[in-house]
């Protein structure tokens, strides 16, 4: 078998399990299939992993084990893990697409804003990664007829809720932060409570549709 | 109680953080200078996990409604005795000022200051707005209430000069490749450990902004992965970013090496206009480094 799976360290206590180096369903049904067997049957010294897209990071305490023994239990695993998803329920997103970059966009793309709207609510998106900032959640792919390059300043300010699209990803700002994406739309709908188990209302793995509402 | 008679610059409660949550987009948090904070408590006997003032740049005035013990580390407070044990008395005022050279000091109050507990620590979370007993850097009026957490022995003696980190830079920060040096020519970390890089105003909990004229470093893009504290990240325009404690949990800009544990505290002293170099180092001498400073709380010779 071709190995893969690259193991690169992240300083002193963190290993980088790189599964791949594209945006596939497949290639993250791996990353949470390893996710899942190092959590179900940890390697000694194995603090906690943080999933995304294609790649696994692996918090360890150096004071057990070293980075050497981690990437020699995690590497062994490859082609043994089941990298099925789970396919749970899809979750609906209400969304008022009334964003202040829905017409930039639509000029951008060709369309018309309703068929913006039309074309980003039509398909069920794949989460790929909670990251960047509290609940923030990556969804995946967007049609490529929709595909604009992120804004050349990032606003300062992206209240939560707010919904964004750049190149093939569409995303959910879930606490107030600065942002580069082009904001089509928000929705109510809370992505992040502190005092909630999980915190985060989305997790990679999950699927979602946008629902317009007026 | 305390009562905050003047907030300071940006004061915030920290304690060790709350690592492990990066999977919901949350940062680990925590002291920035984990070795100073780490003293201030060990100073007043305080438990490990127990929660002090973070104070940045111009430190609080503090009123003590009951008497306290209380240690003032990190950077050089111009209005307090630093590095040893301070007794208040019931009443009394403790102004931290100034703080220089350093960024970053920390107060320990033994017993800890107690706010709730938001996702297993009492940090203040400044991109989810929680945690730090207020969810937002302490205010003049606030009173803070004092827990239980003194479990030890205070140090009465003045912590020795030999067990502290350099107090002013230049810097010389320790890093470990990677993880994305695919992601860059093959000399380039040479070129980056060979460049004294600037501190630039654009500094914060969440990273530092580094300036270093005439190195282009160009990165090839890669796919998000996710991020640590200490993470040198690459801009497109040849830009660096060091993340520190409060940073995103993910990130599209390749890390071309990071700094090791033990040299986080340098990078969350250091100042604007100071001169940072980066020396690559492997995972031997990093946990040479990190055994050093713990050796040091314990108060080895």
């Amino acid at each position: 078998m071709v190995n893969v799976w690259q193991t690169t360290p992240a300083g002193d206590r963190a290993l980088l399990v790189t599964l791949g180096h594209t945006i596939d369903p497949s290639l993250l049904g791996q990353v949470l299939a390893l996710d899942r067997v190092l959590a179900g049957r940890p390697p000694s010294g194995l603090i906690s992993a943080v999933p995304a897209y294609a790649s696994l990071l692996c918090h360890y305490d150096p004071a057990v084990t070293d980075a050497a023994r981690l990437e020699a239990s995690i590497l062994q695993l490859e082609g043994h893990v089941d990298a099925a998803m789970a396919l749970g329920a899809v979750v609906e997103v209400p969304t008022r697409y009334d964003g202040p970059d829905l017409a930039s966009v639509a000029l951008a793309t060709n369309l018309t804003p309703a068929a913006v709207i039309e074309m980003h609510a039509e398909r069920e998106y794949l989460v790929y990664c909670v990251g960047f900032a509290p609940g923030f959640t990556y969804c995946g792919a967007l049609p490529d007829q929709l595909s604009v390059p992120r804004l050349a300043s990032p606003r300062l300010r992206v209240s939560a809720g707010s919904i964004g699209i750049a190149g093939r990803q569409t995303g959910i700002y879930a606490v107030e932060s600065p942002g580069g994406w082009n904001l089509i739309g928000r929705t109510a709908l809370r992505l992040f409570d502190p005092a909630a188990d999980p915190p985060a209302r989305f997790k990679p793995g999950d699927r979602l549709r946008f629902i317009p509402t007026s | 109680m305390i009562e905050v008679v003047d907030a300071g610059r940006w004061t915030t409660v920290q304690d060790r953080g709350r690592p492990g949550l990066e999977r919901f987009g949350i940062p680990p948090g925590g002291a920035a200078d984990w070795f100073a904070a780490a003293v201030a408590n060990r100073i007043v006997g305080n438990r490990e996990d127990a929660a002090l003032l973070e104070c940045t740049a111009a430190g609080p005035t503090l009123r003590f409604e009951a008497a306290a013990i209380v240690a003032l580390t990190g950077g050089h407070s111009s209005g307090s005795a630093n590095w040893q044990l301070i007794r208040m008395a019931r009443g009394a005022s403790l102004t931290v000022g100034t703080i220089a050279p350093g960024l970053r000091s920390y107060i320990a109050v033994r017993g800890g200051i107690d706010v709730p507990l938001v996702l297993g620590s009492r940090s203040f979370c400044q991109r989810g707005t929680f945690g730090g007993g207020f969810g937002r850097p302490v205010q003049r009026g606030d009173r803070l209430a004092v827990g239980r957490l003194g479990e030890h022995e205070p140090v009465p003696a003045p912590w020795p000069e030999s067990h502290r980190l350099p107090a002013r830079g230049p810097w010389e920060v320790r890093v470990i490749p990677g993880p994305q040096q695919d992601a860059f020519a093959d000399d380039a970390l040479q070129r980056l450990t060979a460049t004294a890089c600037r501190v630039t105003p654009e500094i914060d909990r969440m990273g530092l902004r580094l300036a270093m004229p005439g190195l282009r470093l160009q990165p090839h893009e890669i796919v998000t992965v996710p991020m640590t504290a200490g993470a040198i990240q690459v801009t497109p325009s040849g830009g660096l970013i060091v993340l520190h404690v409060d940073h995103q949990s993910t990130g599209g800009y390749p890390v071309i090496a990071t700094v090791i544990d033990a040299d986080l505290p340098l990078l969350a002293q250091a100042r604007p206009g100071d001169t940072v170099r980066f020396r690559g180092v492997d995972h031997a001498e990093a946990d040479r480094a990190r055994r050093r400073l713990t050796g040091w709380l314990e108060l080895d010779q």
